[in-house]
C-alpha cells in the first residue's frame, strides 16, 4: 500500500514526454493509471502490454489472410489469362464500340462479396455511374445490373431506381463457364437492351488492376451499324454456311459473345480481388509491425522509468535513515 | 437461303444460344467415363442468388443452385 503511493509521488516527478506520446492509449479499465496534480497522465506497462498483445494478433491475422489471398490468386490467374482468348475473335470480328449511341443501355457492374480487399469495388461504382452520366439523357435510358454484395450497397444509395437486377453469392463454387452463362442467361432473358456495357477491373499485375469496360451490342443494333458501314460493313463478306440466316447468326453470336466476355470479366475481377487484397493486407501488417515498434518503446520506458522512481525512493529512504541516525 | 420461318427448333421452343450450348455441353459431360464424368460435373456447380428489383426495392431473391439449401 506505502509503495503504491510512494509510486504515485514518483510519477508526478516525471517529465511529461513519456507521457505525451501514449496520450492516447488511456483505457478506463486499468487501475493502475491516474492523473497527476499537474495534468500528467502517465500509463502503466499493463495497459500498453495488452494493446502490443492484440496488435500482435492482429499482425498475424492480416498475413494469414495475405497468404490465403495470394494462393488464391495463383489459382485463378492462370485461368484468366487463358478466357482471354475466348472474347479475342469475338472482337476481331465484330469491332469494340464503347462510344456507340444507343437508346437502352444496361450497365453490369461487377464486384466482390467480401470486403476488406482495398478500392477496387469504389472504382468499379465510380465508372458505373460516370457511364450512366455519358449515356442518360432525352430518350435514352441506362439501368444497372449488379454482381455482388459491395457494389450493391454502394449504388443502393443513390441509384436504386435504376437498378433492374443484383446478383450474390457467385464465389461460392469456383467460378466456371457454366455458372456465368446461366447468369448470362438469365440477365438476357429479363432485360432488355440495345447495349450492354460491363464494367470491372482488369488484371494487369499483382498490383495493377484498371477498371474496364466490355461492350456487347445486341443483334438489332449490329444489323444496323453493319449498314452504316465500317468493321461491322464487312460482314457480309462472310460466307454463311447451313441453312440459317445472317439475323440468326449475329443473334447467337450476340449472345455468345455476352457470356464469353462475362466470363472473362468475372475471372478478371476475381484475380483483381485477390490481388488488391493481398496489397491490402500487406499494408496492414507493416502498419501493425510499426505499430508494435512505437508500443514496445513506450513500454520499455516505462518500465526504466518506474524503475528509476523505485530506486529514488529506495535511496532517498536509506539516506533519509541515515540522516537521521 | 432459308426463309424468316426456320428458326432453328430450340429458338422457337424460347431458348437462347446460351442454353442450347449449355445442354449441348451436358450431354457430352455424360458422356465420358469415370472418374472423368464425376470430376467434370463437380467442376461445372452453377450456385448464384438472383433478386430483381423493381422502384428501388429488391424482390425476394431466388436462389439458382444445384446444390440447393436444405
Amino acid at each position: 500500500m506505502a509503495m503504491a503511493v510512494f509510486r504515485r509521488e514518483g510519477r508526478r516527478l516525471l517529465p511529461s514526454i513519456a507521457a505525451r506520446p501514449i496520450a492516447a492509449i488511456r483505457s478506463p479499465l486499468s487501475s493502475d493509471q491516474e492523473e497527476g496534480l499537474l495534468g500528467v497522465r502517465s500509463i502503466s506497462t499493463q495497459v500498453v502490454r495488452n494493446r502490443m498483445k492484440s496488435v500482435k494478433n492482429i499482425q498475424k491475422i492480416t498475413k494469414a489472410m495475405k497468404m490465403v489471398a495470394a494462393s488464391k490468386l495463383r489459382a485463378v490467374q492462370g485461368r484468366a489469362e487463358n478466357s482471354r482468348g475466348l472474347w479475342q475473335p469475338f472482337t476481331a470480328l465484330l469491332g469494340d464500340n464503347p462510344s456507340i449511341d444507343v437508346k437502352k443501355s444496361v450497365v453490369v457492374t461487377l464486384s466482390s462479396d467480401k470486403g476488406l480487399c482495398g478500392g477496387i469495388n469504389s472504382t468499379v461504382v465510380k465508372v458505373s455511374r460516370a457511364l450512366y452520366k455519358l449515356n442518360a439523357g432525352p430518350e435514352k435510358e441506362v439501368q444497372f445490373v449488379i454482381v455482388g454484395e459491395k457494389a450493391k450497397a454502394i449504388m443502393f444509395r443513390d441509384s436504386k431506381n435504376d437498378i433492374v437486377l443484383s446478383v450474390t453469392e457467385l464465389n461460392k463454387n469456383p467460378l466456371n463457364y457454366a455458372q456465368v452463362s446461366v447468369l448470362a442467361d438469365d440477365i438476357l432473358k429479363n432485360v432488355e437492351f440495345d447495349a450492354l456495357r460491363i464494367v470491372y477491373n482488369k488484371f494487369h499485375s499483382v498490383v495493377a488492376f484498371l477498371p474496364t469496360v466490355s461492350t456487347v451490342l445486341s443483334p438489332e443494333i449490329i444489323e444496323k451499324e453493319s449498314e452504316i458501314g465500317g468493321k461491322l460493313g464487312e460482314l457480309d463478306s462472310y460466307e454463311i454456311e447451313g441453312g440459317e440466316t445472317k439475323g440468326e447468326i449475329l443473334q447467337n453470336l450476340a449472345e455468345f459473345q455476352f457470356s464469353c466476355v462475362m466470363f472473362n470479366a468475372v475471372l478478371e475481377n476475381a484475380c483483381s480481388e485477390m490481388g488488391a487484397r493481398m496489397s491490402a493486407m500487406d499494408s496492414s501488417s507493416r502498419n501493425a509491425g510499426e505499430m508494435l515498434d512505437r508500443l514496445t518503446l513506450t513500454y520499455n520506458r516505462t518500465r526504466q522509468a518506474s524503475i528509476t522512481t523505485e530506486l529514488i525512493e529506495i535511496i532517498s529512504g536509506a539516506s533519509a535513515l541515515e540522516a537521521a541516525k | 437461303m432459308a426463309s424468316n420461318a426456320a428458326v432453328p427448333f430450340w429458338r422457337a421452343a424460347g431458348m437462347t444460344y446460351i442454353t442450347y450450348s449449355n445442354i449441348c455441353a451436358n450431354l457430352v459431360r455424360n458422356c465420358l467415363k469415370e472418374p472423368f464424368k464425376a470430376e467434370s460435373i463437380n467442376r461445372e456447380k452453377v450456385h448464384f442468388s438472383l433478386s430483381k428489383w423493381s422502384d428501388g426495392k429488391p424482390q425476394k431473391p431466388v436462389l439458382r443452385s444445384d446444390t440447393p439449401q436444405v
